[in-house]
């Protein structure tokens, strides 16, 4: 900071010189350039720096408290799993993962348990060896109540974690299921423990630690300013090979207009979700280019089956107009989902079948949705008693007016186009829809206590699809809607613990169905969220549940590096 | 004792700040932990966890109680949206924030009066019409609007200055100490310029008043009677009409301060405006309340030194 630029004077005729100077220096810098060239090869296919501009800052980088996308970015380049899902993300056994701590690994024959060998040349950033113990440490912290780590609640299978000799660690479960594996690796990094042991669990949110990592990734964590920028560095010395990169700066601009910008003047490399209005603009810019990224999430207009505020059980009363399956059908077949979808995404989204993404459904041909059909509609509604009695092109029902609160978080420009597309094609069928569009801070306690008809809702899911478990079954703490439906329950259970693909693929599709059926929402959409990125940037393959995962593998094409790219990475070793 | 009464007011401007912006934040619905994305793991149980481990879950007037102790020991606690304690957060950031309002003031001070000078001197010649209408145009434009017209300009079409932050940030590490001044002074032109336009209008058209009324007073006719030159009555009826100026110099701030909570945001200039807007949308309550204290007790503190001000440069305040 040049404190000595910004000393106010008092005297008027000083300030006026000072002034002066200051305008003059301005104006000089304002067309000078400032760069210091210094040039590095980049001919052995590494070296390069990578800017990421984003608009969310991460709020922490200790991986037990990693929610989102920014956070999990960071984390999952410093830090490693036990083992690393395979690109089909199949949760079944160990089929499909490769080695990442783990050297090895080998399963008690009765299945429940399995022990890890680490990789004995694997090192923290700091040099310290990696040890069993630290992965006995992991799991220790991701389930203490005190950390509250979202992850806790995927590891519940898990009944603990032995350290057989230095170098082996014996995960034991509670009992056999398909995805114990997944259990054991996707969900946890291993933290260093050597460095945080003597830390007690409720200080480790708020220690040091969580702001300058040390993990044992291909990248070392190098700074975070906070509100302007965060630096990772390639491990040049890490066991399984450096990052290809040597540096990824992600810069935090929290204004999207002002990031976009940034991406267009050259001061960025990669954006991620872009909105549709600047795809165009992506597209005439022989600097960038579009990569499609079809992330885990997808997008649904929840219906509250029961009355306002009333919870499942014993006295709970249905919603007055929700809670007929008919209104919730009729509702569904009066959207034309393809158009809307079309008309509030263009090419960035695609429709949703079912409470899971199609990435991660096994069988989406299998499915058979509500069709779009609006006399069908009319129909139902006509059956479920609801008709236009005073002839002013809205149904009522014993005087009641079939209208509909739906609400929209403010920050999600998808779902608010969304819902007033969705509020001209039911006002079709007869249906007021009231759009109350809120900050998600003042809607969630709304949906929280059941203080709602409607809302869009969105859910991103993981590999597994356990979310289900909290989102979507009768007794699920966070199934807003209060969807009850046995046969859904027990196919998702059996899916859950179905051992083979095909008899896993065949639950679910069941479930699916059947969730279909009882339209306790209006399986809306998917986004495609594609990300601009400079086109001298060569990248591995996306997986679905992060852009980020194989960040390490990216790389700059050697025979087209820019200025940033010559420069030197001081941080890395 | 005028100036021990006026910071007793001051400490009850900055405590009925202090509990207003408490009360605003528990009446706005939801908390930190309300939303935190569609993460499907984060379940009601956890959020009502993290909550409990925070004391959102406490009585109100518990809270309000930990909360003026927290003022009283200067301990606002932990940031949750920016997850650091909110000592640390103020440490890294009020110097950029002042680095900018300082400058900005700096220069509203010094081109607003000369400019709002000049004007009141040449009162309703074509030259003051023009610049005074230009003035009332800089002086009705939101300051973050004229910050996205100047990046705009600036950035996207003429490519003559750097679009967000305070440095390079691929670059700044190995630039020299020269490189790293040029850079960092690059990146201030855009947000300095945003102020200080602004900042300029305002202290014009405060001036330029002062200066048209200073002209018709008898000194400037005796001054001219006794022959003086124009270029001297004009000094020396500026020197009286910089007393409204000094006032407003000291109630400027607030004006700054809200300035600069956008301006940061549009230039992602790493400031305490920045963090303040991210607290708000974050219902971080610990973060908010220590900016409003810490804004609040700027202001009183500009009130109180524009009052020390005018009784050190006008001696008739003094002779009272």
């Amino acid at each position: 900071m040049p404190a000595s630029v910004a000393q106010p004077n008092g005297s008027t005729t000083n300030m006026t010189r000072n002034a002066g100077a200051l305008l003059v220096a301005l104006a000089l810098t304002a067309c000078g350039g400032g760069t210091d060239t210094r040039t590095e090869g980049t001919g052995d296919g590494t070296g390069g720096t990578m800017i990421v501009v984003s608009t969310s800052e991460p709020g922490t980088l200790f991986p037990p408290r990693a929610i989102s996308a920014q956070e999990q970015a960071v984390v999952a380049s410093v830090f490693d799993r036990l083992a690393e899902i395979g690109p089909d993300l199949n949760t079944i056994g160990d089929s499909g993962f490769s080695k990442r701590l783990a050297s090895d690994w080998s399963w008690a024959p009765d299945s429940l348990s399995i022990a890890f060998t680490i990789n004995p040349t694997a090192r923290w950033h700091d040099g310290a060896p990696v040890r069993a113990e630290d992965v006995r440490y992991s799991f220790h912290v991701y389930t203490a109540e005190a950390v509250g780590s979202s992850a806790r609640s995927l590891l519940g299978n898990i009944d603990s974690v032995s350290v057989r000799d230095s170098l082996t660690a014996v995960v034991w479960f509670k009992r056999r299921t398909p995805q114990q594996f997944m259990d054991a690796t996707y969900s946890m990094f291993i933290l260093p423990s050597h460095l945080l042991a003597s830390i007690p669990d409720s200080a480790l949110v708020t220690s040091p630690f969580a702001r300058t990592p040390v993990g044992t990734g291909r990248f070392r964590f190098s700074k975070w300013e906070k509100g302007s920028r965060l630096e990772i560095v390639a491990d040049t010395t890490n066991a399984r090979g450096r990052a290809k990169l040597d540096r990824v700066i992600w810069s935090y601009v929290p204004d999207f207009g002002a990031a976009t910008v940034k991406l267009f003047a050259g001061e960025a490399d990669l954006l991620e979700r872009i909105r549709p209005e600047i795809v165009s603009q992506i597209a005439t810019n022989p600097q960038l280019r579009l990569e499609t990224n079809r992330p885990l999430q997808y997008g649904f207009v929840g219906f509250n089956v029961l009355a306002r505020r009333d919870a499942i059980g014993a006295g709970a009363r249905p919603h007055p107009v929700l809670g007929d399956t008919r209104v919730r059908r009729a509702f569904t077949m009066a959207v034309n989902r393809s158009r809307v979808v079309r008309a509030a995404l263009d090419s960035m989204g695609l429709v949703n079948l079912a409470p899971a993404p199609r990435v991660l459904i096994p069988d989406t041909a299998a499915l058979t949705p509500l069709p779009f059909d609006v006399a069908q509609a009319r129909a139902l509604l006509d059956s479920a008693g609801w008709v236009d009695s005073n002839g002013d092109g809205m149904r009522e029902r014993n005087g009641t007016p079939l209208s509909v609160e739906l609400l929209v978080p403010s920050v999600s420009p998808a779902r608010v186009r969304l819902s007033v597309l969705l509020q001209a094609a039911l006002k079709e069928i007869g249906a007021d829809i009231k759009l109350n569009t809120l900050d998600p801070k003042a809607l969630m306690p709304m949906i929280g206590s059941g203080d709602f008809d409607a809302w869009m809702g969105g859910w991103d899911a993981n590999p597994g699809l356990q979310g289900l478990r909290q989102t979507w079954i009768g007794k699920g703490s966070s199934n807003y809607q209060h969807y009850v439906s046995a046969v859904f329950d027990a196919e998702v259970d059996s899916a859950f613990n179905a051992f083979t693909s095909a008899s896993r693929t065949a639950h679910f599709t069941k479930a699916f169905q059947q969730a279909i059926e009882d339209a306790p929402a209006i399986w809306l959409y998917e986004e495609r969220l594609p990300v601009a990125i400079h086109t001298r940037i060569k990248i591995a393959p996306f997986r679905a549940d992060g852009w980020y995962v194989n960040l390490a593998d990216w790389s700059v094409d050697p025979a087209r590096p820019i200025d940033r790219d010559r420069k030197p990475a001081g941080d890395a070793r | 004792m005028r100036l021990v009464s006026r910071a007793v007011q001051s400490l009850l401007v900055v405590f009925v700040a202090a509990s207003l912006a408490f009360v605003l934040l528990q009446a706005a619905p939801g908390d930190a932990y309300s939303d935190l994305g569609d993460a499907s793991s984060m379940t009601p149980e956890l959020r009502a966890q993290l909550r409990a481990q925070e004391g959102l879950d406490q009585p109100l007037a518990v809270q309000y109680r930990l909360f003026l102790r927290g003022i009283v020991r200067g301990d606002f606690g932990y940031s949750l949206s920016q997850n650091q304690f909110v000592s640390d957060v103020f440490r890294s950031r009020v110097p950029n924030s002042l680095l900018l309002m300082s400058l900005a003031l700096l220069g509203s001070v010094v081109l607003g009066s000369a400019l709002g000078a000049w004007q009141g001197a040449r009162a309703g010649s074509r030259a003051d019409r023009a610049t005074v209408f230009t003035t009332l145009l800089l002086y009705s434009i939101p300051e973050f609007w004229l910050a996205s017209v100047l990046l705009l300009v600036f950035v996207s079409t003429l490519h003559l200055l750097p679009s967000s932050g305070m440095i390079t940030v691929e670059t700044y590490d190995a630039l020299s100490s020269t490189g790293q001044l040029v850079d960092r002074l690059r990146h201030l032109v855009l947000p300095w310029l945003s102020l200080t336009l602004v900042g300029t209008a305002i202290f014009a058209r405060f001036q330029r008043a002062s200066m048209q009324e200073a002209m018709r007073e008898p000194f400037v006719r005796t001054a001219r009677a006794k022959g003086l030159s124009e270029r001297h009555v004009r000094r020396q009826a500026w020197r009286t009409a910089l007393l409204p100026v000094v006032t407003l110099t000291g109630l400027f701030f607030p004006t700054l301060l809200t300035g600069a909570v956008f301006v940061e945001r549009v230039y992602s200039w790493p400031g305490i405006g920045s963090a303040l807007v991210q607290g708000i949308f974050d219902r971080d309550q610990r973060l908010v309340a220590a900016c409003v204290v810490a804004g609040s007790a700027l202001t009183a503190l500009g009130s109180l030194l524009a009052d020390v001000a005018r009784v050190v440069v006008d001696p008739r305040l003094r002779a009272k």
